[in-house]
């Protein structure tokens, strides 16, 4: 039972300390050299593999994946060749929902830079708080995160959210999607009691409800209203909902429980909204016919979490995913929640988990490439190892799902490829050297 | 009308009752009546009944009572054939007639105490508070209280940890003096700290430790002949040791743990409970207490609409049900109690609550004891009220029926022999069916209802119309509205409902006309036969008595495990054989087992791996109340072995990702918190019985932001420490304290018996002997500590203060010192990947685990968390990607190594024969993704079981569904219902005060 990966990984990382010490901060010029990775299992984030794939990238796209047993190519077009027989090639993972960049220290007031003072935010972009140079980011990468949903939190309306590649030198060419979508979270008609909390009294909490629920009626009406004409003085909140109205931009409704989730789809219909999103929806597993009646996608609350209800089947957040997957209702993952923007690193083990739990592998790998990308409407470029996408993918030493294999050799975004290793590795080595280990 | 009699016999009592000390206003009034109450069926006390006999009350005293006793002359003389006597009730825990407590309006936080005085340093120790000097009566409540047939109360002021004395008062009306029966008769605990702003204690294990303490200071005080410090709280304490102690615990938990701090005091301890008692009845029943039980059963939920049903627990659902079968249960149980009033939000519910009890088994009997004859004895008033005997106060009450008779009604309620009514027993019950000939119209009437509060219902045809019935004397008005207007009846009475009654009315144009009611039968209460059975069935108990809780407690099994990867953590490595367990042990290990002994369970293990369980050195699951006492600096005196609960479901959780250890350890929220507990995750046992005995003592300290209080917010910027300066001296101050305390204890062991007592004596400290015990390798630290500087210097505290720290708990910069940690010797139990959760984790790496190990420090990986803590074998396996660690040293991160940074390696942590059989059997490598827990087993115990837990699960579903059923018919038979509100349970980590709210 002796294992050969961790002498794998140590070769790993000896190579990569060889070629850039301590300069993982910075950003790789672009390349625009076509190369050839021959051999590699494909995982294509479509439900399909390749198990001998030939995978050609150029000027940031994938310009070739086919069948090596198969396929006759000339590889004479390509300007250099790499041989990645037995490693595994998997699409860039893509984090929705996600605070990477807008925190870098939860307790450090002065590095959060989600949550806007006010109530009804739609108008602030979490674009501008993105930065590219959180110390967090090369931590995410380094297990084959690419791509993340940079959204802002709290109040009713939080703001709009930016889709960001996870390398650039500034937001302006790291961002893969300006502005695409506005967050909302819906009030919560049965908020919890913590037990042993003095909390609010019963009819507290249902006025606080039914004032939440006309506030954010009367503001989309408002915004509905002024979207129809052109108006000389402009009212900025508005102006940014148009795209809402429009369905150019998506609303993501984050909301959790059964009756919620029922009055969010009412509510979206009363408002004629073109394109929404649950996000977290922990009992959309209760309500996949009236998910799938009104083609509502979900962006999944954390599978490692704990079930809400004593009563709950004790796997019940890591069998969710699926039975939404099975119920036919498009899925993905997110981390959301405590300590989100750091343990994004684990978005992939989240994934491995529902594999355990009643997904194929492939399938698992959906909830984190290409259902992601439809459901943010980016997967015209990423999400799947395909021609004519964007070339934003990894290259893994094993199954990159389970952190037994995970061990991320390779990863490009956009044809670039990005530095993996990080400052955490940075001070490993440092003390490794103080205390002469190898 | 009946406001005004009330009015006169006020008066009339006033005039009676005046005291011998006090001046008249006018002429006296003194009036010796002697009252004979003759041919009731008297009970002279709850199991004694005297039918046809004569009961004598003069000067407020019962002067005789039974059979053949000759009338006094000039007495008035009471016929009461066909009724019945009882003393009556005894309330032995209200607040009768005493103010609440107010509120301190101290800002946050309140470092000292805000009492005024030569009292103790606690606010929420006051002894000195005497119920007698605060009590007041109060007519209204006393009205109510005679209502229910209660005579007397004990009451006192329900605030504090050591609450004072209490009062034994009448529930009469009239002055103070004459209620006033007995003061200073108990003295009463609580381990809530009530209205006290101070900020110690905050949890229940701190409030366990200030009763504690106070304790051993009364000791002292009470020995101690310097008297340097003069403290009235302390000498109220030690006055009040030889009356009856009264505890209010607030459920079953409490309840055990009340009874420890008594143990340990030589103090037997009366024990208000909270009732859910019958859930651990054996364990309460071990107390030897006598109990108060309160009787506000949970009330019903509107289960109506299923989505809300989803909301409530399984336990909630079971509680509802079996709440009401608490007093049979200490019955069953042969546990002496008595009944109160206390905790009810409507008194009027008692009635109908004991009632209940009854009809869930509760005796007669055993009810009329627990009101009359066991509160009297509990205050040693035995001899005074609680039964009818010559002698004893006349407090007693006159009823229709026998009292627990569903219909039965209190007539008069006589409080030291004066009479107060409740219903005028000459009232003519109106209740029955009527045909009622009105304008030629022949209409029906029903008059149903209570004596005091007819329900009335005219009715014709398929028309029902709510009539509203006046009677004043033999004067009968009764009013409705038809569908052809208003009317307004009179007539007049004629001795008995049965014959019936008429007179006059008036339509609303004003026209008039006359009525008849003619009696035709008596109202027939509807027997509810469909749903009687549902109601009657009673669910089973379940331990926990919640959602995953067993009906049998599953056993040691003899189990041979074949063929299966064994993870050994022993030189033999990882390999494919057997394991055999027997009796809690692990009985063989080999390639092949031979020998196999009858009645033994075989498992194909082929495929399959079987590990140690996991330990988990850092959990904060099965707490209640609390996990931080992080008041003070130092709180080394509280410990949470003193809070464990076992009806926590994250142990069943757990169990379900392979945990069978876990030392519960106190929070960080200040530098020396308190002392650990380690359980073995034995679900369904009781708290104690999940103990690991014999196990070490371990304490947990705690470094950095969370000691200094840097994100606790602005106003917490007052107590000691503030910087990581103070810190140190924090530890330097508190084991100087220690050394000299322990030197003191020695010079003064050492002294001969005739010194000893010459000499002062030193007080007993309890946080110092906690610091003792570390001096002397008797308890060991686990401390929670982050960055480089701060592990350096308690180190280098520990090195001149002359003990070792055990083992620095996440000590995500341990990787920094490494060296420097290998020499002291300490252990290391981290997070695998946690960082950037605050300041001082920002250099954290998830490189920790796998460079301390090769380090040579012994390194664990913990939880902290409770969702976590079921995928440990997951956080192992990242050092195998963060570092390159073996996976056979990667699972040693939460097996072995935590074992034996815990000093339980001998025991637990490999797969050894004559180690614990604590087990378990994954799906796949169990350092996968995609491992699955198979079977746990804890001391051969298998208590987690993935096939168990299907079916489990169905059965949840089926109880569920039975107890939501009987719900709904509870409600449909006109039971008020309250909104179902979904009751999250609270989890801890670290950095959570008891005030906070989650996150």
């Amino acid at each position: 039972m002796k294992i050969k990966y961790s002498l794998l990984f140590i070769l790993a990382i000896i190579l990569f300390t060889a070629l850039k010490p301590f300069a993982q901060t910075a950003v790789v010029t672009p390349s625009t050299k076509a190369i050839l990775f021959k051999g590699g299992i494909a995982h294509l984030g479509n439900g399909r593999v390749i198990e001998n794939s030939l995978i050609g990238i150029k000027d940031g796209k994938i310009i070739l994946i086919t069948d090596a047993a198969t396929a006759r190519i000339d590889g004479s077009v390509f300007d250099e060749r790499i041989t990645i027989t037995g490693k595994h090639v998997y699409p860039g993972i893509i984090a929705p929902s996600s605070t990477i960049g807008l925190n870098e220290l939860d307790a450090v007031r002065a590095t959060n830079d989600f949550s806007e003072v006010g109530y009804i935010n739609p108008h602030v972009r979490s674009l501008i708080s993105y930065n590219t140079d959180s110390k967090i980011i090369p931590t995410i990468r380094t297990n084959g995160i690419l791509l993340v949903q940079a959204s802002p939190r709290g109040g009713l309306i939080s703001g709009s959210s930016s889709i960001m590649k996870l390398d650039g030198w500034n937001w302006e060419d790291a961002v893969l999607k300006a502005d695409d979508g506005i967050h909302l979270n819906w009030p919560e008609m049965n908020a919890p009691k913590i037990i042993r909390e003095t909390d609010q009294s019963y009819n507290e909490r249902v006025k606080n409800y039914n004032t939440s629920i006309s506030n954010v009626t009367n503001f989309f009406a408002d915004a509905k209203a002024y979207s129809q004409i052109v108006h000389d003085e402009k009212n900025i909140r508005f102006e940014a909902m148009k795209g809402i109205i429009t369905g150019e931009k998506i609303l993501y409704v984050h909301t959790n429980s059964l009756k919620d989730i029922i009055e969010v789809i009412a509510f979206t219909k009363k408002f004629e909204i073109k394109k929404y999103v649950l996000v977290g929806a922990r009992d959309a597993y209760l309500a996949t016919a009236i998910l799938k009646e009104n083609n509502v996608p979900v962006i999944l609350a954390r599978v490692h979490e704990l079930p809400e209800n004593i009563d709950d089947d004790v796997d019940l957040p890591y069998k969710r995913a699926a039975e939404l997957f099975k119920a036919g209702v498009l899925v993905c993952l997110t981390n959301e929640g405590g300590m989100e923007a750091m343990g994004t690193r684990n978005l992939p083990f989240q994934a491995g988990t529902t594999v355990a739990y009643g997904l194929t592998k492939e399938e698992a790998l959906m909830l984190i490439t290409s259902n992601t990308a439809k459901i943010l409407g980016i997967e015209d470029r990423v999400g799947v190892l395909e021609e004519n996408k964007q070339a934003t993918f990894f290259i893994s030493e094993g199954d990159a799902l389970d952190m037994i294999s995970n061990n991320v050799v390779k990863a490009f975004i956009d044809g670039k490829e990005v530095e993996l290793p990080n400052e955490q590795l940075q001070l490993y080595n440092k003390y490794k050297q103080k205390y002469g280990l190898k | 009308m009946k406001k005004v009699l009330i009015g006169v016999v006020v008066l009339f009592c006033r005039s009676v009752i005046a005291q011998e000390t006090f001046p008249v206003n006018g002429t006296h009034n003194k009036n010796n009546t002697v009252y004979a109450f003759t041919n009731a069926s008297v009970y002279i006390d709850y199991q004694t009944k005297i039918d046809k006999a004569t009961l004598i009350v003069k000067n407020g005293i019962v002067e005789k009572v039974g059979i053949g006793i000759i009338l006094p002359k000039g007495a008035v003389v009471v016929d009461l054939a066909g009724k019945y006597i009882y003393p009556s009730f005894i309330d032995v825990y209200s607040n009768y007639g005493i103010a609440d407590a107010k509120p301190s309006s101290a800002p946050q936080p309140q470092i000292e105490s805000n009492t005024k005085g030569a009292f103790c340093w606690n606010q929420a120790v006051k002894p000195e508070t005497d119920a007698s000097k605060l009590f007041v009566a109060d007519p209204q409540s006393a009205t109510e209280m005679r209502k229910l047939g209660f005579g007397t109360a004990l009451t006192l002021q329900k605030d504090g940890i050591v609450r004072g004395t209490s009062a034994l008062v009448s529930l009469g009306d009239g002055n103070e003096n004459h209620l006033m029966i007995a003061s200073n008769v108990t003295a009463n605990y609580s381990f809530d700290k009530g209205v006290s702003g101070q900020d110690y204690p905050s949890s229940q294990m701190g409030s366990i430790a200030l009763l504690r303490q106070t304790y051993y200071d009364a000791q002292w005080y009470a020995l101690d002949k310097t008297k340097r410090e003069k403290n009235l709280s302390l000498e109220a304490l030690i006055a009040q040791q030889k009356m009856p102690q009264i505890f209010e615990a607030q459920d079953k938990f409490s309840v055990l743990r009340a009874d420890k701090v008594g143990d340990e005091f030589g103090l037997q301890y009366i024990i208000k409970a909270g009732g859910d008692e019958y859930q651990r009845i054996e364990e309460v029943k071990n107390t030897k207490a006598a109990f108060i039980l309160p009787l506000n059963f949970p009330m019903t939920y509107d289960v109506s609409d299923p989505y809300d049903a989803m909301m409530i627990s399984l336990d909630q659902l079971k509680n509802w049900e079996m709440a009401p079968s608490n007093p049979m249960a200490f019955e069953k149980a042969q546990i002496p109690f008595a009944l109160t009033t206390s905790d009810l939000k409507d008194k009027a519910d008692f009635r109908k609550n004991i009632l209940k009890a009854i009809e869930l088994g509760l005796s007669e009997r055993e009810a009329l004891k627990a009101l009359t004859y066991t509160p009297a004895n509990m205050l040693g008033m035995g001899n005074k009220i609680g039964a009818l005997k010559d002698g004893m106060i006349a407090n007693f009450i006159i009823t229709s029926t026998p009292i627990f008779n569903e219909k039965c009604i209190i007539y008069q309620n006589w409080v030291q022999g004066i009479q107060y009514e409740i219903v005028n027993y000459n009232t003519i019950d109106l209740r029955g069916n009527y045909s009622l000939l009105l304008d030629q119209k022949n209409y029906r009437l029903k008059i149903a209802g209570e004596l005091n509060a007819y329900q009335t219902i005219v009715s014709i045809d398929t028309f029902k119309y709510n009539a509203k019935i006046n009677l004043n004397g033999n004067n009968i008005g009764i009013s409705f509205e038809t569908k052809l207007g208003a009317i307004r009846l009179a007539g007049a009475l004629n001795q008995k409902a049965t014959n019936g009654f008429k007179g006059k009315g008036q339509w609303e144009d004003g026209k008039w006309l006359e009525w008849i009611a003619s009696y035709s039968d008596s109202i027939k209460t509807v027997e509810k036969k469909d749903t009687a059975k549902v109601k009657s069935e009673i669910g089973k108990l379940y331990f926990p008595n919640m959602a995953y809780g067993w009906t049998d407690q599953p056993k040691q099994e003899i189990v041979l495990i074949k063929n299966v990867t064994i993870w050994s953590n022993e030189s033999t490595g990882i390999f494919v054989g057997d394991v055999l367990i027997q009796n809690g042990k692990i009985a063989n290990v080999a390639p092949a087992i031979q020998v196999i002994p009858a009645n033994v369970i075989v498992i194909d293990g082929s495929g399959k791996h079987l590990s140690p369980g996991i330990v988990d050195e850092h959990s904060h699951i099965a707490i209640s109340n609390g996990v931080n006492e992080g008041a003070q600096a130092s709180t080394a005196e509280v410990r949470i072995g003193d809070v464990v609960t076992s009806d926590d479901v994250n142990i069943y959780r757990q169990l379900s990702g392979g945990v069978t250890t876990s030392q519960l350890l106190h929070g960080s929220a200040n530098p020396i918190g308190g002392q650990s507990a380690i359980i073995k995750l034995r679900w369904g046992l009781a708290p104690e019985k999940m103990k690991i005995e014999g196990a070490d003592g371990f304490i947990k300290f705690a470094l950095g932001e969370n000691v200094k209080q840097s994100n606790w917010g602005p106003r917490n910027v007052i107590r000691f420490p503030q910087t990581r300066m103070g810190v140190e001296q924090v530890y330097y101050d508190a084991f100087q304290r220690a050394k000299e305390y322990e030197l003191k204890w020695k010079k003064y062991s050492a002294l001969s018996p005739a010194l000893k007592i010459s000499s002062a004596v030193p007080r007993k400290d309890i946080e110092l002997d906690a610091l003792v015990e570390i001096l002397n390798k008797k308890r060991f630290i686990t401390c929670h500590s982050y960055v480089q500087s701060e592990i350096n210097m308690l180190m280098h505290v520990a090195d001149s203060m002359g003990f070792k720290v055990n083992t620095f708990t996440h000590i995500l910069e341990g990787y920094k010192v490494a060296d420097k940690m290998k020499k002291h010797g300490v252990g290391a139990s981290t997070f695998s990947d946690w960082w950037a959760y605050k300041f001082e984790v920002k250099d954290a790496i998830p490189y920790n685990a796998a460079l301390l190990s090769q380090m040579g420090v012994v390194t664990a990986v913990n939880s902290d968390d409770a969702e976590m803590a079921r995928r440990l074998n997951q956080e192992a396996s990242k050092a195998v990607k963060y570092g390159g660690l073996s996976q056979e040293d990667a699972l040693k991160l939460v097996t072995l190594n935590p074992a034996k940074l815990l000093h339980l390696d001998t025991k637990i942590g490999s797969i050894k024969i004559g180690k614990d059989a604590d087990v378990v059997l994954w799906s796949d490598n169990p350092l996968s993704v995609y491992a699955k827990v198979e079977k746990t087993f804890v001391d051969g115990v298998c208590y987690f079981d993935a096939q168990q837990d299907k079916k489990m699960r169905e059965q949840i579903a089926v109880e569920r569904n039975r107890l939501i059923q009987k719900m709904i018919i509870t409600k449909k038979e006109g039971a008020p219902t309250q909104k179902v509100i979904f009751k999250k349970p609270r989890l801890y980590d670290c950095d959570d005060l008891e005030t906070d709210n989650e996150d």
